[in-house]
């Protein structure tokens, strides 16, 4: 009753811990959308193990050969491919790309082991300099069929000659393929790239920190999609480190904000606490209405913070992030995490100021009309 | 019913000892209306919150159907004060977010015709909805006097409760108590002589201390 009927008061409170909380969710959101985007545009390389020598181009098949010998899960297709360097557009600048090359049948095996549902336009020709993408690199790329993307005067996306996108795969994951006469004709020295699948692609992880072990000390270089994931977390420590202290010292002020205010808004209630106590309630039953509407206040300025925040992040997926690809979980779950100490603190600061409030509390000061 | 014996409050003030009650003695008898007269200082609404036990005497006893207010517990002394006494205090304290009828229901929710009967004899009919900001000062006092009424008290303790009050609402209001009070005594502490021409006994207070009728 008090809180519906004191609206002017009540929101003020409920809207400064909203604010607090869609902040701070919007804030953490935003930022573990870099690395969930890194490992979005990767995404690719959990369907195999790549292998590539480091040193001498010919080692490719003695690599194979010691990869699928007495592998722990088994091994259902070796692709030998060529490959290049592109560029894509991430929130935090310009990441590398692959540009992957393989036969006209390896092909359909790729795309059918990523989960592609088809191409529009159509598959590259051997020995044209042609090549399909994803759905997701055409909209970060900004490509559409009949673009060219790799271009002779293009540093970042270098091709001999230019090569023109011929089809869209439909598929959510990052990919650029090309056909390997192509890559063959053109690349000056020639190195395969081996692309080991697992039978079982729920075992792939498994075969891959095997090969790692199996491959120490080779001069080769091993690409895993666990190495991705691992890399993309190491690289943001730092970031979270700092991120840690921002969201503690917001927290604490907001905490202290949150205080202060609870403090007024209860010391303007002196007189009803003064007068239900001297009429027959106890400091318990006072306290215990106190704290729900606190609760009702924090919990409800959480809820609608969350709403809020959701919101937020909604327009900016909307706005930004689908429109470049970039990946955004508007429902992070480690963001409500992070929002989480917001509606604690401010109960135990609120339940502190209260109970030091009643701890020596006169309802006859009230009632004589000496604390008003 | 309440008995007060050799009852003394002593405040500190910078140290020295001030008694606002001095080894005062007496007793309220059921359905009397008991008048307490003096001036202001005079102690006589310590004397009153002592009695109704919102404070506890520095020395004395106080026993309220022989058993003793200090024995009590916060909760039962609470209890007490909302089921078997009624408070009339001198402003009119009502809560400013509820209507004149969820005033009264805040102390006796179970009450509601009750309370409504009551705020229509006191002629308050057609105000139950109101909240106190869109009452005059005498209403407000009538709502307070409604809910002192609300649970039938043994006693009400109206505390100067025609002050903040014009004489002739102050009037209305003592006539309004004693009229309503049905069995229950009626203990008011008051600086005007007036306000008790319907009391059945008056004591008078100085200094702390009762000084006769």
């Amino acid at each position: 009753m008090f809180l519906r009927r004191n609206a002017g008061k009540t929101v003020p409170l409920v809207l400064v811990i909203t604010l607090a909380v869609m902040l701070i969710q919007s804030i953490i959101a935003l930022i573990n959308s870099i690395p969930l985007s890194i490992r979005t545009i990767y995404r690719y390389t959990d369907a195999f193990l790549g292998v590539s020598p480091r040193l001498d181009p010919t080692m490719t098949p003695t690599f194979v050969k010691t990869l699928t010998t007495n592998p722990p899960v088994e091994i259902e297709k070796v692709i030998l491919c060529r490959a290049s360097g592109a560029q894509v557009k991430s929130i935090v600048g310009k990441w590398p790309f692959a540009v992957m090359a393989m036969e006209r049948a390896d092909l359909d095996y790729y795309l059918q082991r990523q989960g592609a549902k088809g191409i529009t336009g159509r598959f590259p020709k051997d020995g044209a300099p042609e090549m399909i993408i994803s759905e997701s690199v055409a909209r970060n790329l900004n490509l559409k069929l009949g673009d060219t993307f790799l271009k002779p005067d293009d540093s970042e996306n270098f091709s001999r000659m230019p090569v023109k996108v011929v089809g869209i795969i439909k598929a959510d994951r990052w990919m650029m393929l090309s056909n390997k006469q192509y890559f063959a004709d053109t690349q000056p020295i020639p190195i395969d790239f081996a692309l080991i699948f697992t039978k079982d692609i729920s075992k792939q992880g498994e075969y891959d920190r095997w090969a790692e072990r199996k491959m120490k000390g080779e001069f080769a270089q091993l690409f895993a999609f666990h190495q991705i994931e691992k890399q993309s977390s190491e690289m943001f420590a730092v970031l979270y480190k700092i991120i840690n202290l921002v969201i503690g010292v917001l927290v604490i002020v907001i905490t202290t904000m949150m205080g202060m205010l609870m403090n007024i808004y209860q010391s303007q209630r002196l007189v009803e606490f003064g007068l239900l106590q001297a009429i027959g309630f106890t400091k318990q039953q006072l306290l215990k209405r106190v704290l729900i509407e606190s609760l009702i206040v924090i919990v409800g300025g959480w809820f609608v913070g969350l709403a809020a925040a959701r919101g937020v992040l909604l327009i900016a997926q909307a706005a930004l992030m689908t429109p470049n690809a970039f990946a955004l979980d508007v429902a992070d779950p480690m963001a409500l995490m992070y929002t989480v100490p917001v509606p604690i603190a401010i109960l135990i600061v609120a339940i502190g100021t209260i109970w030091l409030r009643f701890r020596n509390f006169d309802p006859v000061a009230v009632v004589e009309r000496r604390l008003v | 019913m309440i008995q007060a014996t050799n009852v003394s409050l002593v405040y500190n003030d910078h140290e020295k000892k001030v008694f606002a009650c001095n080894d005062v003695t007496l007793e309220v008898k059921p359905g009397e209306f008991l008048g307490i007269l003096g001036p202001s200082g005079s102690g006589k609404s310590s004397l009153l919150y002592l009695l109704s036990g919102l404070k506890n005497p520095s020395s004395g006893t106080i026993h309220h159907h022989g058993k003793d207010l200090q024995s009590l517990n916060d909760q039962q002394r609470a209890e007490l004060r909302k089921k078997h006494f009624g408070f009339v205090f001198q402003q009119p304290f009502l809560l400013g977010y509820l209507t004149a009828l969820e005033n009264i229901l805040a102390i006796s929710p179970a009450s509601k015709q009750r309370a409504e009967d009551l705020l229509a004899e006191l002629g308050l009919r057609d105000k139950l909805h109101r909240l106190p900001h869109e009452l005059s000062g005498g209403e407000r006092q009538r709502v307070c006097v409604a809910r002192a009424l609300i649970n039938q008290p043994e006693v009400i303790f109206a505390d100067e409760p025609t002050a903040a009050l014009d004489h002739t609402n102050g009037e209305q209001v003592v006539q309004l108590l004693n009229q309503h009070r049905g069995q229950g005594s009626l203990v008011m502490v008051t600086h005007d002589p007036t306000m008790l021409a319907s009391s059945d006994r008056v004591e008078r207070m100085t200094e702390g201390t009762l000084v006769g009728r």
